[in-house]
This record gives structure tokens, sequence and C-alpha cells, in this order.
């Protein structure tokens, strides 16, 4: 094995690779360093996986509006195990988006940003703006329905920026629709810009965590002083720290071991995401919902009053990043300890409480119409039953006018509007016709489109539907509250 | 295997596992091929789509029950594909290309022959299915003696002359209604036995029935504007 030993020599007398990268494993860390330091490792491991699965990805997707969809096909059909490399590109993505959350929220949580370390929570900040970046953009070059009517809600979005609104649409779509040009402008996104200002904040980032070292579990009393606190942090260091590998590595490597079986079995087991149906703009029989790591955004735009729109929608997330921005500045000084620190652990829980409940009501609230209900769905049998002839017409009229599509009868149908099942227990006849020909609330006036013979024949159908032993309405004028959805 | 590790020759026999087991995971998308057009399969898929909401079997639906074997005894392939491509009374949408639908001209009669063979039988005993004229002197008689136990004002089922309802209502659907009857309402078919009329009905019969109850239908047509 001479040559080996010759031909290593002469690479690190030519590079200096080796003396590069002895100080990185031997570099010393507090012992106290335990598990709860393994999730920016995983977080790494998850951007590693992006950039191999990505680059094979790339030699096979055509980023063309005309091919993208068929050439995911082919991947998923054709190419062997492009379905798994699709799959684990797809998990990955969100794991990483988890994995770098809660890498986040243990560096709040023992406010390890503080002095001298506010540039590594920065750096930090910007890399959790890209990898969401390439989240979304990522979801973009499945180019099916989901991508068609995501890319169009936050292009919709971008049209509210004052004064410059449409000009900054038009630079992300490429024109002022959704066209050929804006794919290839996410997949220049997705492949090259964002992943290359990933690389460089990324070194920025561990080039810090070189310089200033990992910090130390917090101790309740123990307030960092900036006078004082790097001489103390490196003779403590000097005397308690331990090398980073092998003592701290392991644990990285058990732990993104442990991710990597996880992420491979997701993969394997749930398959890839996507693509869905082909899209096409003339369809909106569909219900897009964004991936995950948007699915909070979604729930909390949908909740929205549309008055408050524009400016929640505008505003609260660039005062999110300017608020995580300033966290380290603001505090760099004081105590670590969460016991110590009881407003940044409300902030924290309520962060977590709101994005878990808003994700939940994104994944869960169907609160788009389902636009094929009124044909597909019968009216069912009980409330047909002992009807007279007009009310069994109105019955079709209310396929025909499709109320179904938002109004559900015996749990089946659309949410958008109140279940009806017993309306007539809420509602006079007077109010239904009331309600129906001028529309209110969320709905929409159907006067116009209903003829007089329509209208009567609907209004005694739903004044049908209410449980045998319940009196219907009859208080003029009193509108009971309708149940909440 | 002497000499080679053991730890060695089971990840090597890992790796072959999932590489030859790869095409049998459970994550591999699978290409589901549609059901051809005409199919059992297509016809039920189709039905289910965009038939089902008013023309559901017995229990269910509100308009003529298509998946009743009573409509079909009487509905010929050309009427039903003809209501099914142009639209039928007041409320049925047309559903064939050149009316604004969503099927060809050979979806349509696919799927008006696809109803049949999956829901109903063949066609036959003479019944026209299309309405024939009636004589409405004729009809007023037997209306009250036949229809009127449940439609007349304030029983069962409801008035029948009430202008609301006729103006929903085709000849043709009375027709239908009549022929195939509505077992989930209630309404036995035109050749049920009453005790008037051991036999039920006869074709003329209910022609004349009908023309007696349009006759109250107001003159001008109350369409949807």
């Amino acid at each position: 094995m001479k040559w080996a030993r010759v031909t290593i020599a002469w690479l690190e007398s030519r590079s200096g690779l080796g003396a590069f990268i002895k100080p990185l494993m031997s570099h010393r860390v507090p012992a106290s360093a335990k598990w709860w330091y393994v999730f920016g490792s995983a977080t790494l491991m998850f951007f590693v996986i992006q950039v191999v699965t990505g680059v094979c990805l790339a030699t096979v997707y055509a980023p063309s509006a005309a091919e993208a969809w068929a050439s995911l096909r082919y991947i998923d059909s054709e190419v062997p195990a492009g379905w798994l490399i699709r799959a684990i590109h797809g998990w990955s993505s969100n794991a990483m988006v988890v994995m770098m959350a809660i890498h986040g929220l243990q560096v709040f949580l023992h406010a390890s940003y503080k002095y001298p370390r506010e540039l590594n929570w920065i750096t930090g900040v910007f890399l959790l703006l890209v990898v969401l970046g390439l989240a979304f953009t990522g979801q973009v070059m499945r180019w099916d329905q989901d991508a068609y009517w995501g890319l169009g809600i936050g292009a919709s979005i971008v049209d509210r920026v004052p004064l410059i609104g449409s000009q900054m649409r038009d630079l992300v779509l490429g024109g002022p629709i959704i066209g050929g040009e804006t794919l290839n402008r996410f997949f220049a996104l997705h492949v090259f810009i964002l992943p290359g200002m990933a690389i460089g904040l990324l070194g920025l980032h561990l080039a810090l965590i070189m310089r200033h070292g990992i910090s130390e579990m917090p101790r309740a009393g123990e307030r960092v002083d900036p006078a004082t606190y790097t001489p103390a942090y490196e003779a403590r260091m000097e005397r308690e720290g331990v090398p980073f590998h092998p003592d701290a590595s392991q644990r990285d490597m058990v732990f993104c071991g442990a991710c990597l079986i996880a992420l491979i079995v997701l993969a394997a087991v749930y398959g890839p995401f996507g693509p869905g149906a082909q899209p096409d703009p003339t369809l909106i029989d569909t219900n897009p919902r964004p991936d995950y790591p948007f699915m909070w955004i979604f729930g909390a735009v949908s909740l929205l009053p549309p008055s408050s729109e524009t400016v929640v929608m505008l505003a609260a997330p660039a005062l999110l990043v300017v608020w995580l921005l300033l966290v380290p500045l603001l505090g760099r000084a004081g105590e670590r300890a969460p016991s110590r620190r009881p407003g940044m652990m409300l902030a924290a829980a309520l962060a977590v409480i709101g994005i878990a409940s808003l994700t939940w009501e994104g994944m869960t609230s169907p609160w788009s119409p389902v636009m094929d209900a009124w044909s597909s769905l019968p009216t069912p049998g009980a409330m047909v039953r002992g009807r007279k002839a007009l009310e069994v017409q109105g019955a079709i009229v209310f396929q025909y006018a499709q109320c179904r599509n938002c109004h559900a009868l015996d749990g089946e149908g659309g949410r958008r509007g109140p279940e009806l099942d017993s309306i007539a227990t809420r509602m006079t006849p007077e109010q239904l016709t009331r309600q129906v020909q001028q529309g209110g609330g969320n709905m929409p006036a159907y006067g116009k489109n209903l003829s007089s013979a329509q209208m009567s024949a609907l209004v005694s159908f739903l004044a049908t539907l209410k449980p045998s032993d319940e009196a219907p309405a009859d208080i003029p004028g009193a509108l009971l509250p309708l149940p909440s959805r | 295997m002497n000499g080679v590790p053991s730890r060695v020759v089971l990840f090597i026999g890992a790796v072959l596992a999932a590489v030859t087991a790869c095409d049998r995971l459970p994550g591999m998308p699978s290409e589901v091929a549609p059901p051809s057009i005409g199919s059992e399969a297509w016809t039920r898929a189709t039905f289910n789509t965009y038939c089902r909401g008013c023309h559901a079997s017995g229990a269910d639906g509100a308009s003529i029950p298509l998946m009743d074997r009573s409509y079909w005894t009487f509905a010929s392939d050309e009427r039903v594909i003809a209501a099914t491509a142009n639209g039928q009374g007041v409320m049925m949408p047309a559903f064939s290309q050149s009316a604004g639908g969503p099927f060809t001209d050979d979806e349509v009669m696919a799927l008006a022959r696809g109803m049949r063979g999956v829901f109903g039988g063949s066609s036959g005993a003479g019944i026209s299915a299309t309405i024939v004229p009636g004589d409405r002197a004729n009809g007023e008689g037997l209306f009250a003696n036949a229809c009127a136990p449940c439609h007349r004002d304030g029983a069962p089922g409801g008035s029948l002359v009430d202008p609301a309802f006729l103006a929903l209502v085709s000849d043709q659907g009375l027709w239908a209604s009549t022929l195939a009857g509505r077992a989930v309402l209630g309404m036995p078919a035109w050749n049920h036995a009453m005790p008037s009329r051991p036999s039920g009905l006869t074709q003329e019969e209910a022609a004349d029935i009908i023309a007696f109850v349009a006759s109250h239908r107001a003159a001008k047509k109350d369409a949807p504007p």
C-alpha cells in the first residue's frame, strides 16, 4: 500500500485539505451538548440529499410547460427507480423544512443566538427563507393543478403590493399570466439561484459556528455578558470541552442514520408527490392545496375576512421576518435559561400551536365547493319519501341550481355553506325565499337564476327539511344562529 | 463462505433484495388505464359522476329513477339518447358537446346503451316511449278515479294541477313518471291494479290523464330568464 500513502501525502502537500479538515473534526465542543444539538446536522444531511437527488432529477426533467408533466410521468414509470428518487426528493424537502424548524426552535429555546452568535441566527433566518423558497418553487416543478393554482394564488398575492405590484407579478411570472416562460423562471430559481444562495449561506453559517464555537446548554442564573463571554467560553472549552469527533459526531451520525432510514421508508411506502391532474385553467373542478410547509399560510389566508386580506398577507410575513432578524440584536445579553425567559417561551409556544392548528385547518377545512356534488350525490331517500309532487320537484331544483356543491344533505355535499338537514327549524319559508333570492353571508343571490316556479318548488322542499319531532321555524323575523361548520 | 464476514454477506443480500423488490414497493405509482368507453365500469363511473345526482335508484334521488328497471321497460334507446344529448323539459341539461355538454355523440350513445345494459332490460310490450296525444275530457274522469286519492289538494302526494309544478314538469316527464311509477314515493306504475280497475290503466288512458293535468299549465311557460 505504499503507492496509496505516497499519493495521499502528495495530495496533502499540494492541497492542504487535511490541514483544513482536521480542526473541523477536532474542534472542542461543550460536553453538555448532548442530543439537543443533532437537529442542525440532520438539516444539513437532508440538504445534501436534496442536492444529490435534485441533480439526478434534473438530468431527466424537461422544464417546459408542454413537457414537464409528461416528463414526471416518464420518471415515475420508465426511469429505473425514478419514482423512488422523486419520492425521496419530495419527502426530504418536507423533512428539511421540519428539521430546520426544530433546529431553529431549539436555538430559540436555549437563546443560543445571544452574543457572539447573532450572525449565526441571522444567516439561519435567511437560510429558512431560501429553503421555503426552494419548497415553493419545487411544488411548481410538478406543473399540475396544485402547482398551477398555487402559482396563481402566489402571483395574486404579489400583485397586491402597492405601487409596484403588477411589475413584480410580471417579473415572477415572466408576463401578466402564467405561461410558457413561468416554468423556466421557476426552474432557474429552483435549480440555480436558490440552491446557490443556500450553499453560500450554509458556508457562512458553518464558518460562523467554527468561529464562535457551539454554545453550551443554558443554566439559570448564568448571564451572557458581551464584555467577558468569549474569554470565559474559550477557557471553559479548554478545561471541559470534548472534541467534536468522535464525541458529538457519533450522536449526529446515529440521529442522521435514523432520519435517513425514516426518509427512505416514507418514500418507499408513500411514494412521490403528484403529479396531480394536468394543469388546465379551464377546469375549475379542482381543489388545489399547497404543500405542507405552506398549508398554515393557506389556512390563515382562508380564515381572513376579505377586508383585511391585503394588509395581513403582505404585512404579516414581513413583520415576522423583521422580528426574527431583530431577536438576537435586541436580546444579545442576559439570561439564556428558558425558565428565566417566560415571555419568549410564550411566544414560541404560541407560534408552534398557531402553525400546527392553522396547518390542520388548511388540511381539513373543506371550504372549496364540491364542484360535482350536484350531479353525483342523490337527494337522500329520507328527504324524498312522503314528499308532495311540488316538493319533489324542489329537490330536483336543489340539484339543478347546484345548491349541493356548497350545502351538504345528510353529511354529503359541499361544506362552504351550512348543512341544510334541519334548515326548516331555523328559517321560515319567507326567510328561505329571501335568502335564496338575495343571497347573503357568503351565498350568491339566485333570484335571477331561478324562475318563480323553481323558487316556490325549492322553498317548499327546503321547508320540509327538519326532524319530524321538531317544530318548524315560525317566528317572523327571528333568525336563529346557524350552527357552526 | 469461509473468510467472508457474515455481515458483508448480509449487507449484499439486503441490497440485492432492495433492488429486486424496488418494483413491488407500496409507494410505486401505478398506471391505471381508464376504462374503455361503453364498458360497464365506464358506464357506472360516468353515470355516478353526471347522472346519479338526480336519477339515482329506488331509495334516493328526486327525478326519474334510471337505476330502476321500471323505466327501461318502455324507454327506447332513441328517446334516452335524445334526452341525454339535448336535455329534457325545464331542468335536465344537455350533455352532448354540440349543445355545450361534456360528451361526444359517440359517448352519449354508449352511455344510453350502457345504462340499459347495466340497469335495465329490453323495451317492448308495445308501449310508446314518447307521449301519445290524449283526450282531456276523458282524462278528467280518469284522474278523479285513479289519481285524485293521492293527488288532490291536501292529499299526501300533493296537487298535480298546481301551475308551479306544471311549469317544471314537461308532458314527457309526466308520461315517464306515470309509466314508471315512483316506488319510493308510494306512487305505483300505470299498469298497477286498482280496486276499480284490476288491470290498471291502458296506455291511451294514461295519455288522457296527462292531457287533463297538462291543461292546467299556465299558458305562458314559466321558464328561467
